[in-house]
């Protein structure tokens, strides 16, 4: 961690514990999406931390994003969501679009002005994504788009959408897809429907409408049938900002549960020093840290170009979520009955947490890149002219069979 | 052996603020501990009624007529006046008293920079010893109380509200008018006075004060605030978080950036009690509070705490202090 | 317009770690150091001042320990231009009146158009401080401001002074002192983009011999005041819990209150 980083870290450390976390459990109770909180974030630069300086933003640094998650998640996940949900609709930009695309969008995504969301997901279309069906059809100039998507964080309140969508549906299937920007409100666009969530209830999670929405060849990030693959290499960069998501849950957690392990006493002593309670926090704290530092190490790999990026980023998802988990459970559980009602956090925290489980990639989805990365695709035994197993290898779009296929 | 001054403060109409009448009751025992003569020091533009308050306080009365201060801020004024009276006394005065309100400490700290005296600041206390006046102060919020006094044996002192109860001397003192000094500070025209609805009486003079916090919930929850404040014959105060919310006027806010008081009975109602309220009111003489929360930090220095919800408390409580025989 | 503000570290009252050291001074180290509160709101309204005004810059004065320009960073990283800090081990526990008096020196070669301070400061709560700087320099002081409005034009500046009654609606030419309240609003969040700027933003160091000020005569040694002796409160005594309805607490309440006399 740099210097800047550590101020960087601290001071969003502050603005959470002072403005974010009195308003989190509000933000749950009521369900709606917290738009002050969003102005507060924009004004303090937090959502430029994605983009690029020569666009308004501040340098895009993996783990500078995803220690101001983590900080904000501390307090309140549907806060830290904002920025983490911000910079995935902004990745398929990020990684594959023109210096045009970057300088018509990314000033007001920079400057908080507006806000992009991710949409690949479908009713049909969840862990098996290159399954999708919402289609893309050229039309002179432009694209006509037309299907649902389901389950989109900040689908309701984004003004830039990245939607993917099919445009050869007789292409092989990674091949199938494009990546679009749709700016909404536009003909066509309705949401029809928000949610009703275990967790990160303050976030909108929408289901998306498109009826012959009509978007300029201008607005497709890549070439037809990059989609596929843009999605896979946003998900190496944006992956990590759910793990700190969940470091955040998982922190945030940890401390009301051993605050109120040093003051509750029962039995003439304090709950914390009956070894049972005392191995629980333990292990909530040793879990917490090691996420934590498997993040911040995956930060640093996928930032400096490591070829299994891949890796690095279903790793530190898979055991962040899985931590965040089992410590707001337990945290719950220190808490006693007091943990079940909502007049102490934890219980929303353990509602936010499982979230991370699921969300961009499965526990189970993340397991399969890993063992992937380790044994590789059943094929031709190493050739001289492949490289050995996590090193140089071909990134997934081009020659590897995709995710999610029976290989 | 060298005087104690006391410089009268002004109130809008000319006449003499409560804390002045205080301050020089003050200086009346403190010289009577010190065999020190008392003079007070009364500066305006029509200095006369001041003068004559300040001459139930004090023997004798010195009163400089400044037709600036008319429509002038008082502080500088006075300083001025206060220095060009020091320079002319054949032995300076041992202490110059003034309030620790706004004015007080205007004219105190350019009274210093014109004069190289030091200045301690909001006595609790001040007596005389051997080695000259000594100073209580209660710095840090009240978590220490402190004996200061003076290197060279003389110096200014401003003085809390609250200190001491002002009471008129068994003779009025004579009022005598002096020459004004020219001044040597630039004086800054006071425009307009404007008073606006609501304004309360300064909370740091009230004996009794009913506070609300983030608990009482909105502007309308601090009309029972008000109700029970009338009752006791007490001010309403607020923390910061209530004036942040905009439910009540900043002139209101105790606490670290708002006033710091000594009241006989703070009444603190949906208050937490954390530090930075806690440092405006901990010296309180008797504090109560009214919280759902027995964990609050104000559970640890509060005399009483009532658990429960402050609006039905607090009803509870103003129809008993309403149905008192009297 | 060159706003100038003073600016106070202070040990963070909000850490109950205050406290005298041996020589009866306060002890600087007693507690992790913060920007005065009361500096904030007087920085806050510098900054908003400037952002109405072309091309203005904000300095920021301070005299402090060598350890300042920690704390004076996020000061820079709200807005302020640069910073000024006035610092020689010889101004270890001055007094109000030295202070005065140094801090009058360090701005006496500036050109500004305001100089704002906070009322008064969490480690001494004096509130003499603006009013000494303001005599030194021989200008005009506008205290207890609530309100501040420059006229870059006429070159004068109004400021509403909390009064008891409301306020009071002062004028004074410029270059003028101004003493600011809680009540100017609050003071911004450090942005992002402004904590990374402030790393490059300059700090002047200013030593008594630059400031031309004899060392001997600031200091500890001959501080005008001294204190004598310290000790804790008595404690208040145990806190006396009532729970139960609200007519029982009430019932409580009004007995105490009898008891002490108060009613």
């Amino acid at each position: 961690m740099t210097e800047e980083q550590r101020l960087l870290r601290d001071a969003v450390r502050e603005l959470a514990d002072e403005r974010v976390a009195p308003r989190a459990a509000e933000v749950d109770r009521a369900g709606e999406f917290p738009e002050d909180l969003r102005q507060l974030l924009a004004a303090q630069d937090i959502l430029s931390l994605p983009f690029p300086e020569e666009h308004g933003g501040l340098g895009g640094e993996l783990l500078s994003v995803c220690l101001a998650v983590e900080q904000l998640s501390r307090a309140c996940a549907t806060t830290g969501l904002i920025l983490a949900a911000h910079e995935l609709g902004a990745l398929p930009l990020l990684v594959d679009g023109t210096p045009e695309q970057q300088a018509r969008w990314f000033p007001r995504l920079a400057s908080g002005e507006w806000l992009i969301a991710f949409a690949l997901t479908e009713a049909e279309a969840g862990s098996d994504a290159a399954a999708a069906r919402t289609r893309a059809t050229r039309d002179g100039d432009d694209y006509v788009i037309s299907g649902s998507k389901r389950f989109i964080t900040h689908g309701s309140v984004a003004d830039l959408i990245t939607v993917f969508a099919v445009t050869d549906p007789d292409a092989p299937r990674h091949r199938r897809l494009s990546c679009f920007v749709v700016e909404v409100p536009t003909e066509g666009f309705s949401v029809p429907r928000i949610e009703h969530k275990m967790g990160i209830r303050g976030s909108p999670t929408a289901e998306l409408a498109f009826e012959n929405v009509r978007v300029p060849v201008a607005n497709r990030i890549g070439d037809e049938g990059d989609g596929f693959g843009i999605a896979m290499r946003t998900f190496e960069r944006s992956r990590p900002g759910i793990a700190a998501q969940a470091v955040g849950i998982a922190q945030g957690a940890l401390e009301v549960a051993s605050r109120y392990a040093a003051e509750r006493r029962q039995f003439g002593q304090r709950i914390g020093d009956f070894q049972m309670i005392a191995a629980m926090l333990a292990d909530m704290d040793a879990s917490t840290e090691a996420a934590r530092q498997l993040l911040y190490k995956a930060c640093v790999e996928i930032d400096a170009g490591a070829a299994d990026a891949g890796r690095w980023s279903a790793m530190c998802k898979l055991v962040a979520g899985d931590a965040a988990m089992r410590v707001t459970t337990d945290a719950v559980q220190v808490l006693g009955g007091y943990g079940y009602i909502d007049d102490f956090p934890v219980e929303r925290m353990m509602r936010d947490a499982k979230i991370t489980q699921i969300y961009e990639g499965t526990q189970q989805i993340q397991r399969l890149v890993i063992a992937r990365a380790l044994i590789g695709k059943d094929r031709a035994p190493l050739g001289a002219d492949r490289a050995p197993l996590g090193k140089d290898r071909a990134p997934l779009g081009e020659d590897r069979a995709p995710l999610g296929e029976d290989g | 052996m060298g005087e104690l001054w006391v410089i009268g403060e002004p109130t809008p109409d000319g006449g003499l603020a409560r804390i002045s009448a205080e301050v020089a009751t003050l200086a009346r025992e403190v010289g009577a501990q010190g065999s020190r003569q008392v003079v007070g020091i009364a500066i305006g533009a029509a200095p006369d009624a001041m003068a004559g308050e300040l001459g139930r306080y004090v023997p004798a009365v010195r009163a400089i007529t400044e037709p600036r201060a008319a429509e002038h801020a008082w502080s500088a004024i006075a300083a001025a006046q206060v220095a060009g009276l020091l320079g002319a006394a054949g032995e300076p005065p041992d202490l110059v008293l003034v309030g620790a309100g706004p004015d007080g400490r205007d004219m105190a700290g350019a009274l210093s920079a014109l004069t190289g005296l030091g200045v301690l600041t909001s006595a609790t206390a001040v007596a005389w010893t051997d080695a000259g006046p000594a100073v209580e102060m209660a710095p840090f919020g009240g978590k220490l109380l402190t004996t200061s006094g003076f290197t060279v044996g003389r110096g200014i002192v401003t003085v809390r509200p609250n200190v001491v109860t002002a009471v008129p001397a068994d003779t009025a003192g004579s009022v005598r008018a002096d020459d004004g000094a020219a001044s040597s500070l630039p004086a800054v025209r006071v425009l307009d006075r404007v008073s606006e609805a609501g304004a309360a009486a300064p909370i740091e003079e009230a004996k009794i004060i009913v506070a609300g916090g983030r608990g009482v919930g909105g502007p309308d929850g601090f009309g029972l605030v008000q109700q029970l404040a009338d009752e006791l014959d007490g001010v309403v105060g607020a923390t910061r978080a209530a004036v942040d919310s905009g439910w009540i006027a900043y002139s209101q806010q105790i606490g670290q950036t708002g006033k710091i008081v000594k009241p006989e009975l703070y009444l603190a109602l949906g208050i937490s009690g954390a530090i930075q309220h806690k440092v405006g009111m901990q010296t309180a003489g008797t504090i109560v509070a009214v919280n759902r929360d027995p964990d609050a930090p104000i559970a640890e220095f509060a005399d009483l705490l009532v658990v429960g919800d402050l609006f039905e408390v607090g009803a509870a409580l103003l129809e008993r202090l309403r149905a008192r025989p009297g | 317009m060159h706003i100038v503000v003073l600016v106070k570290p202070v040990p963070d009252p909000a850490s109950g770690g205050e406290r005298l050291g041996a020589d009866g001074r306060l002890d600087r180290t007693s507690a992790p150091a913060v920007v005065n509160g009361n500096c904030e709101y007087a920085l806050e309204a510098a900054l908003k001042l400037a952002a109405a005004s072309e091309e203005s810059e904000v300095t920021l004065v301070s005299m402090a320990p060598a350890s300042a320009p920690e704390t004076l960073r996020k000061a820079l990283a709200m807005g302020a231009t640069r910073g000024i800090h006035v610092t020689d081990s010889a101004l270890a526990g001055s007094c109000a009146v030295s202070t005065a008096r140094v801090l009058a020196a360090a701005l006496r070669p500036l050109t500004f158009d305001l100089l704002l301070a906070g009322v008064d400061t969490s480690d001494g709560l004096g509130g003499t401080v603006p009013a000494g700087v303001a005599a030194h320099l021989g200008l005009p002081l506008l205290s207890y401001a609530a309100r501040i409005e420059p006229d870059e034009g006429a070159r004068t500046v109004r400021v509403r002074r909390i009064s008891p009654t409301g306020y009071d609606l002062l004028e004074a030419p410029m270059p003028a002192v101004i003493s600011c309240t809680q009540a100017l609003g609050e003071p911004r969040y450090p942005s992002l983009k402004g904590i990374m700027a402030a790393r490059s933003k300059e700090i002047t160091t200013r030593s008594l011999a630059d400031l031309k000020i004899d060392p001997s005569t600031v200091g500890g040694a001959v501080a005008t005041t001294a204190v004598l002796d310290a000790r804790t409160p008595p404690p208040r005594g145990a806190t006396e819990i009532v729970r139960g309805d609200a007519e029982e607490g009430a019932a409580r309440i009004v007995d105490l209150l009898a008891q002490r006399r108060i009613i």
